[in-house]
């Protein structure tokens, strides 16, 4: 028989039973939907990184105390200093980070504030939109001055931005005058917003707000990715020896590039977990579809017997079987590729980034069909195998 | 049997044994026929004789316990599954006892189902079972599923369905069984034109009346076959 008579056979078949079909490809449909956004949502966390990351330079290596180490003497900004020293270095600065209450004009928020270095606002591209950015002079006498990001300026001033140049903010009580505001940069992807955040000189955070507790980081800028990895050495070497008491091993030193490859790498097991759930619902929804083969077999005994006493070769019996089971998983994996573009505002509603992409539908599509084939199989292999006469005879 | 007619069934020492539990039922016990081209032959027995047994084999869809069996010179037991598949498509037309036509077929789907296994095209397919239908008074009756027609015209659909391929051989067991006189009567008229324009019949009856309109009979006996003609 041809293939084109034997799929409008198959279809006679399907379409007659319209609901057990839908009902058997519900299963696949769940599996091909859960490939289809585990492949969105791959895409999505990848791409999300990747812009995240963009914006930090790969040469970029942050010098911090360990989480949760007793660090027994501190960085400090002479340590910035020394690190400069090396070949592999171009910039290095400390950064203090804190938060605390923050007043302008009888409204306050609670928000984060970094003591910095003018070099900071090059490395991370703040450039001002109003007024002017922090100077070196600002850091050398300890001028009480402070620029804020884009959005904390909106919200101090209830949006109205522009009025706040030139006008004094309060930081933990702390009084300081507001020389200019940030563009908006979007996340920083360290998980904190330099929108959201007041910027000080660094010696003045470092004397009026945070005194003895100052526990800076440093930023290190080596002079190119290459040369990375022998900056982390001279830093290594440079802590030993000026950190005597606790060694470079109360510091955790991290680069951007490895960052980088650990966030891809988590992203990507995240994915894998997804896909491993996917796989087991369609292999559920696999069997689903065999066991309704069986009893669609089982139910067209005495046609199949029909068919091969009418002259229907054995693989032609395999062939209308297995086809039947692909088509109604096909149909399956089509309605869950649907559903899956109709979960995709729904994830993004609950801030899971899932970028629809052709490999996910494809993949979600080869699933639904290999679940088909793996699980038609069988089925459609015995009502092959009958031999006419049992066929015809059965009950 | 005419002179020099080529021979169309020919099975020597045909037995078939059922094995039921531990106790054996020997159903056929050495049959030898012989069937030549044109003939017209009924099968005559008592309820449980072994006459379905014989045609299922005749009509290559049972194997015999032992014995050989020749189909226009072919070596039957010896051919392969798809030899077999196609022996059934196109040399051998089957009339069940109830039709068995396909439920979600119409009357000319059924019946252009041997010639799609054939690999007839499609258009031309339909145009012969539509044709065959139509002798067979079905004209208007192409599009019908099988629950939405008589007893007689379903037969007369599974008529069309074995003859629409124009196989040497037609082999009907109990074609009128499940019909009224006049339907009955009506089908053996079929039967009667299609032998006269050179197809083998072979029926299995149990209705005297139909046998004496045929040209030999076999009966069977406790699993013996006696001829008479
Ligand atoms: N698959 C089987 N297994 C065991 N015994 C069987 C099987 N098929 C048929 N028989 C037995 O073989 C005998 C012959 O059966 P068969 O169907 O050939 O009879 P029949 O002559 O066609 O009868 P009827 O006129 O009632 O149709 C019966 O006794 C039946 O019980
Ligand atoms: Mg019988």
């Amino acid at each position: 028989m041809k293939l084109k008579q034997l799929l409008k056979l198959i279809l006679i078949n399907i379409t007659q039973n319209k609901m057990r079909t839908f009902l058997t490809t519900l299963g696949v449909i769940v599996g091909t939907a859960t490939i289809f956004l585990v492949v969105a949502i791959g895409k999505g966390g990848e791409a999300q990184i990747n812009e995240q990351y963009s914006k930090l330079n790969v040469g970029t290596i942050i010098v911090m105390a360990a989480p949760r180490g007793r660090v027994v003497d501190p960085l400090t900004k002479k340590d910035a200093q020394l690190f400069l020293a090396s070949e592999n270095i171009t910039r290095a600065f400390p950064v203090l980070r804190g938060n605390g209450d923050i007043n302008y004009d009888n409204y306050s928020t609670s928000g984060n504030y970094m003591a910095i270095q003018p070099e900071f606002q090059v490395s991370n591209n703040l450039i001002v939109e109003q007024g002017r950015e922090l100077e070196e002079e600002d850091e050398n006498k300890k001028n009480k001055c402070a620029v804020i990001g884009a959005e904390l300026a909106n919200t101090l001033t209830d949006g109205n931005p522009s009025e706040i140049v030139g006008h004094s903010i309060s930081i933990n009580s702390r009084k300081f005058e507001v020389v200019g505001i940030y563009k908006a940069v979007g996340d920083s992807g360290s998980g904190m917003s330099y929108d959201d955040s007041v910027f000080i000189p660094y010696s003045v955070g470092e004397r009026f707000l945070l005194g003895t507790r100052a526990n800076p980081t440093i930023n290190v800028q080596a002079t190119s990715i290459d040369t990375v990895q022998l900056a982390i050495e001279d830093i290594t070497a440079i802590l030993n020896e000026t950190h005597r008491a606790g060694g470079a091993e109360q510091f955790r030193i991290l680069d951007a590039g490895s960052r980088l490859v650990a966030a891809q790498e988590s992203a990507r097991s995240m994915s894998m977990l997804l896909l491993a759930v996917a796989i087991v619902v369609l292999i559920v929804s696999g069997i689903g579809i065999m066991n309704v083969m069986f009893v669609t077999v089982k139910e067209r005994t005495r046609e199949i017997g029909t068919l091969k006493a009418i002259g229907a070769k054995k693989r032609e019996i395999l062939g209308q079987f297995l086809i039947e089971a692909v088509v109604i998983s096909l149909v399956g994996g089509v309605l869950g590729v649907i559903v899956g573009f109709v979960a995709v505002p729904l994830l993004k509603y609950f801030e899971l980034p899932a970028l629809p992409s052709i490999s996910g539908i494809l993949l979600g599509l080869v699933f639904s069909v290999i679940t088909g084939v793996f699980f038609g199989f069988y089925p459609a292999w015995k009502a092959a195998e009958f031999n006419p006469i049992d066929a015809l005879r059965y009950e | 049997m005419e002179h020099g007619a080529k021979i169309v069934i020919d099975t020597r020492q045909l037995v078939k044994i059922y094995q039921n539990g531990s106790e054996e039922l020997k159903v056929l016990d050495d049959v030898n026929i012989k069937v030549s081209n044109s003939d017209f032959i009924a099968i005559l027995g008592p309820s449980g004789s072994g006459k379905s047994t014989l045609m299922n084999i005749l009509g290559c869809l049972d194997i015999p316990t032992s014995g050989q069996y020749y189909l226009d010179g072919l070596d039957v037991l010896k051919a392969s599954d798809n030899e077999l598949a196609e022996i059934r498509n196109k040399k051998i037309g089957f009339i069940f006892q109830k039709f068995n036509l396909l439920p979600k077929l119409t009357a000319v789907q059924n019946v252009m189902l041997p010639l799609l296994y054939r690999g007839v095209k499609e258009e031309e397919a339909w145009e012969t079972a539509r044709e065959k239908l139509s002798i067979l008074g079905l004209e208007a009756r192409l599009h019908h599923r099988p629950n939405e027609l008589s007893g007689g015209q379903q037969q007369r659909v599974a008529i069309a369905r074995a003859i629409v391929g124009t196989p040497q051989l037609l082999l009907a067991d109990e074609p009128t069984g499940n019909l009224d006189s006049k339907s009955s009567g009506d089908a053996m008229e079929i039967f009667k034109e299609l032998n006269r324009q050179g197809n083998t019949i072979v029926i299995i009856t149990h209705d005297i009346e139909v046998a004496e309109q045929v040209r030999k009979i076999f009966y069977i006996r406790d699993g013996k076959i006696h001829e008479n003609g």
